[in-house]
C-alpha cells in the first residue's frame, strides 16, 4: 500500500514559485475561457475588458478609477489590520463584524452631524468607529488571554451578530431610528448630511478622496511600526513562540490586548472611511473585506508592501469582473464571482505546491 | 525573501493582464458584442437588477423579459444595446457604482427595478442630466430625467379573485388562503390582498380570505409550509399568493385543492390546481419608455412621466384561464375587465360589483356600498370615489372586510 506524505520543500526557489503562480493563473483563465467560449464570447476581449476595469471606451473613465479606489481603501486597511493580528498568530476572522460595528458607530455620528464642519464630523466618525471596534477587539482578546477562549470562534460569531444588528436597524421603521429615510413608507437607509461625506482633491474631474491618502500614509506607518519599533518586534516574537516571549520577559497578555485593539480599531477606521465615502450605510457596506482581507493577508505572507500590491490587484480583479460582466448581457455576476474564485483558488494552490511536495512514505523515510 | 515572492506573484498577475490586453486589442477591430463596437443604433439601455438576468422565473426574470421584448419591439438588439449590472443589493454605494458603469458605457436610459435603489437613482439623476432614470416601485422623481413606474396589479388580482370565488362557490367551501410575502407593512402586498379579496367577495359574499404572511419576498420552504398550513389547518380550498416561487400552487396541486399563482401562468407547475394568475407585462411600459427616450428625451417627463397604469395599458392582466376554472369565470372576468379598462369602475371605490347567473348568462349588479376595513372602519363612503393612487401605492395598511391574517 502506497502512502504519501506532504513535505515542506527545504529550499524556497524564487523561479519555481513564479512559474507555479503563472501556471495557476493560466489554468484558471483557461477554465474561464472555456466557459466564455461556450457562451459565444471572445475570451480575449472579455479578459481585456476585465483587466482594464472596463476603462477602454468608457466615457466616464475617471468614475471607474474612483469606484476602484472606493473598493481598494477598505480592503487595504482591513488586510493590514488582519496581518497585524495574524502576525502574532491571533486568528482574527471577525473583520466583517468589527467593520460593521465601526460602520454603525460612524453612522450614528454622521446622521446627527448636520451643521458641524466637514473635517470635524469625519474625524469624529473615525474616532467613534475606531474606539467601538477597538473595544470589541480588546474584549475578545481579553477572553482569550484570561480564559484561553477560542478567538476564531468568538470573532466568527461576532460577524453574524453584527450582520443581524445592522439588518435589524435597516428593517425597523420607528421614531428612534434616525438611520432610515424619513419620507419613505418602506424602511430604507437614508443618506448622510453633506457634513459627513468624504471630500477630496480635484484633479480636473477626477476626485481623489482623502481616504485614499489616509490609507497610503497608514500603510507607511504600519510598515514602520512593524519593522522598526519595539512593539513590532514584540508582535513577531509572540507570533514565533509565546513561550519565548514569556522567557524574554515580555508580557504576552498585554501585547495581545494592545495589538488586537490596534487591529480592530484599524478595521473600524476602514469602516468609517467607507461609510463616509459612500455617504450612507447598509448591510452590504463591508463588501466582504473581512473575508477578502484574510486572503490578501495570506497571499502577501503578512508583508506590508505585499499587502498593498495584492490589495490593488484583488480590487482590480473584483471591479474588473463586474465591469466586464456589465458589457455582456449574457454574463451575470455569478460568472464574475466564479472566475474570481477560480483565480484565487488556483493562486493559493500554486502557493501551496511551491512550498510543499508529495513524497512516497519510503522516500520520506530515506530523506 | 517571502516579500519578494509575493511581489513576484503580483507581477505575474499583472503580466497576464498585459497579455490579455494585447489579445483584446488585436480583436477589437471585429467590433465585439460589448459597448464599444458600433452597432446599428447608438441608443443604449441600461438595467440594474436585484437578481440575475439568467433567472428562469420571478421578479427579475419578468423585468428582464419585459426589457428585451420591448427593445425588440422598438428595433434595438438586446445582445448589443443592453447593459446590465445584476445582483445589485439595495446598497446606495453599489447602486451608484452600477450607474457609473452604465453611464460610462453610454447608456441613454437606465432602469432600476428594486425599491431600495431609490436614493442612488435620485442622486445620480442630478449628476447625469443627459441620461433618463426610471425606477420601478419608487415614489421619487424630478421634472427632467427621473420617473418612477409601477402598475395596478390589484386590478389583475381582483380578476383572479373572481376565478377563486366561483371555485369556492362550486366547492361549497368559503375558506380561501393567501400566502403573502408581507402583510400590512407594505402597501404593495396589502393592496394586492385587498384587491383579490374584493374579487372573491364579488362572487361569494360569504367567503373568508385567510392571509398567511411569510415575512420575506421569497423563501420556497416557507411558501410551501404556509400553503400547507392554510390547507390543513384552515381548510382552504383555493390558495392565492404574493411570493416569488410556485410552491403554494404545487402544494395545492398535491393536496387536491385549487390556486391562483402570480407573475407567470403557473398552470404548468400545477396542472390540476391552477386557475388563473395575475401577471405583469412589463414590456408594455418598457416599450413606451424606451420609445419616448429615443425619440424625444428632453420631454420624457411630460410624455411618459410617472407611470402607473393597469389593465388599460396592458401592463397587468390575468393569465389564460385554465380548464380548472368554473364555467362562469370567463364571462365574469371579461365584464369586470371591460369596466376597469374603460375607467367606468375601479376596485377600491364605494361601488361594489356582484356577479350572478349561470354560464352564458352571467350578470353583474353595481351597488353603492361603503368600502369597510376588517375592524369595521369606513374607508370610502357608499358611492364614493376610489382610494387615492398614492395610498394604494404607498400607505395602504388595512385589510378590507372578509380578510383575516392567521399568523
Amino acid at each position: 500500500m502506497r502512502k504519501y506524505h506532504l513535505v515542506r520543500r527545504a529550499d524556497s526557489q524564487l523561479k519555481r514559485t513564479l512559474i507555479y503562480y503563472a501556471i495557476g493563473i493560466l489554468i484558471s483563465l483557461t477554465i474561464g475561457a472555456v466557459i466564455l467560449i461556450s457562451l459565444g464570447i471572445n475570451p480575449f476581449e472579455y479578459y481585456g475588458r476585465m483587466f482594464t476595469i472596463g476603462l477602454v471606451g468608457n466615457r466616464y473613465g475617471y468614475k471607474s478609477v474612483e469606484g476602484l479606489l472606493k473598493i481598494f481603501v477598505p480592503l487595504l486597511i482591513t488586510s493590514l489590520a488582519l496581518s497585524l493580528s495574524f502576525k502574532m498568530r491571533f486568528w482574527n476572522i471577525g473583520g466583517e463584524g468589527e467593520f460593521l460595528i465601526g460602520a454603525i458607530c460612524a453612522s450614528i455620528v454622521a446622521f446627527n452631524s448636520s451643521g458641524l464642519p466637514n473635517f470635524v464630523t469625519v474625524v469624529l466618525m473615525c474616532l467613534a468607529a475606531m474606539i467601538s471596534s477597538g473595544i470589541i477587539g480588546v474584549a475578545i482578546a481579553a477572553l482569550k488571554v484570561k480564559f484561553n477562549t477560542n478567538e476564531t470562534l468568538m470573532t466568527l460569531m461576532l460577524n453574524y451578530i453584527m450582520l443581524y444588528v445592522i439588518r435589524y436597524i435597516g428593517d425597523t421603521k420607528a421614531d428612534w431610528n434616525f438611520f432610515l429615510r424619513k419620507d419613505s413608507e418602506r424602511p430604507i437607509f437614508g443618506s448622510f448630511p453633506e457634513s459627513a461625506v468624504m471630500q477630496g482633491i480635484h484633479f480636473g474631474k477626477f476626485n481623489l478622496l482623502w481616504s485614499v491618502i489616509i490609507a497610503v500614509i497608514l500603510t507607511v506607518i504600519i510598515y514602520i511600526y512593524l519593522k522598526f519599533t519595539k512593539h513590532g518586534y514584540e508582535i513577531s516574537v509572540v507570533g514565533d513562540s509565546s513561550s519565548t516571549a514569556k522567557y524574554a520577559g515580555m508580557s504576552v497578555g498585554k501585547i495581545v490586548l494592545r495589538t488586537m485593539f490596534i487591529s480592530s480599531a484599524l478595521i473600524g477606521l476602514a469602516a468609517a472611511l467607507a461609510v463616509s465615502s459612500a455617504g450612507t450605510v447598509s448591510d452590504t457596506i463591508t463588501n466582504d473585506v473581512g473575508w477578502t482581507g484574510i486572503i490578501v493577508a495570506w497571499l502577501s505572507k503578512l508583508s506590508v508592501p505585499a499587502v498593498f500590491v495584492t490589495a490593488i490587484l484583488i480590487s482590480v480583479l473584483q471591479y474588473g469582473c463586474q465591469a466586464a460582466a456589465t458589457q455582456y448581457p449574457a454574463i451575470d455576476i455569478n460568472f464574475a464571482d466564479l472566475l474570481q474564485g477560480i483565480i484565487l483558488f488556483s493562486v493559493l494552490v500554486a502557493d501551496f505546491a511551491a512550498n510543499f511536495r508529495l513524497v512516497k512514505k519510503e522516500e520520506a523515510k530515506n530523506a | 525573501m517571502k516579500k519578494l515572492l509575493s511581489m513576484l506573484v503580483t507581477a505575474a498577475l499583472a503580466l497576464t493582464s498585459v497579455f490579455a490586453l494585447a489579445g483584446c486589442n488585436s480583436t477589437a477591430g471585429e467590433g465585439g458584442k460589448g459597448g464599444n463596437g458600433k452597432s446599428g443604433s447608438d441608443f443604449k439601455v441600461g438595467a440594474i437588477y436585484i437578481n440575475s438576468q439568467n433567472d428562469t422565473s420571478g421578479y427579475t426574470y419578468a423585468h428582464h423579459h419585459g426589457i428585451t421584448e420591448a427593445m425588440k419591439k422598438v428595433g434595438l438588439d438586446p445582445a448589443k444595446d443592453l447593459f446590465i449590472v445584476d445582483n445589485v443589493p439595495e446598497d446606495d454605494e453599489k447602486v451608484k457604482q452600477a450607474i457609473d458603469q452604465l453611464a460610462g458605457n453610454g447608456c441613454n436610459i437606465i432602469f432600476g427595478i428594486s425599491f431600495g435603489y431609490l436614493n442612488a437613482m435620485d442622486e445620480k439623476a442630478k449628476e447625469y442630466t443627459d441620461i433618463i432614470f426610471s425606477h420601478a416601485t419608487g415614489y421619487l422623481s424630478n421634472d427632467k430625467n427621473f420617473n418612477n413606474y409601477f402598475g395596478r396589479i390589484y386590478q389583475a388580482r381582483y380578476l383572479a379573485g373572481i376565478a377563486a370565488g366561483y371555485k369556492s362557490l362550486a366547492l361549497k367551501n368559503n375558506n380561501i388562503g393567501y400566502v403573502s410575502a408581507w402583510g400590512t407593512e407594505y402597501a404593495e402586498t396589502c393592496s394586492g390582498i385587498n384587491g383579490f379579496a374584493l374579487g372573491v367577495l364579488s362572487v361569494n359574499p360569504d367567503a373568508k380570505i385567510n392571509v398567511y404572511e411569510i415575512s420575506t419576498w421569497g423563501d420556497q420552504e416557507l411558501e410551501r409550509q404556509a400553503a400547507e398550513t392554510l390547507i390543513d389547518t384552515y381548510g382552504c380550498c383555493v390558495i392565492a399568493q404574493h411570493c416569488d416561487s410556485a410552491q403554494p400552487q404545487i402544494v395545492a396541486n398535491e393536496k387536491g385543492v385549487f390556486g391562483c399563482g402570480y407573475n407567470s401562468d403557473m398552470t404548468k407547475e400545477a396542472p390540476k390546481a391552477h386557475l388563473a394568475a395575475p401577471i405583469w407585462n412589463w414590456d408594455a411600459y418598457y416599450a413606451t419608455a424606451i420609445k419616448a427616450a429615443m425619440e424625444d428625451p428632453a420631454n420624457f417627463m411630460t410624455k411618459v412621466g410617472n407611470y402607473y397604469e393597469g389593465l388599460n395599458a396592458g401592463l397587468v392582466d390575468v393569465s389564460a384561464l385554465s380548464e380548472n376554472c368554473e364555467p362562469q369565470t370567463k364571462e365574469a372576468i371579461e365584464i369586470a375587465k371591460k369596466m376597469m379598462v374603460s375607467g367606468e369602475w375601479d376596485v377600491f371605490s364605494g361601488v361594489k360589483l356582484s356577479f350572478s347567473g349561470e354560464a352564458g348568462s352571467v350578470a353583474v349588479a353595481k351597488t353603492d356600498a361603503a368600502l369597510v376595513d376588517n375592524t369595521g372602519k369606513e374607508i370610502v363612503v357608499a358611492g364614493g370615489k376610489s382610494v387615492d393612487d398614492g395610498v394604494i401605492q404607498g400607505s395602504m395598511n388595512y385589510y378590507v372586510q372578509g380578510v383575516t391574517q392567521v399568523n
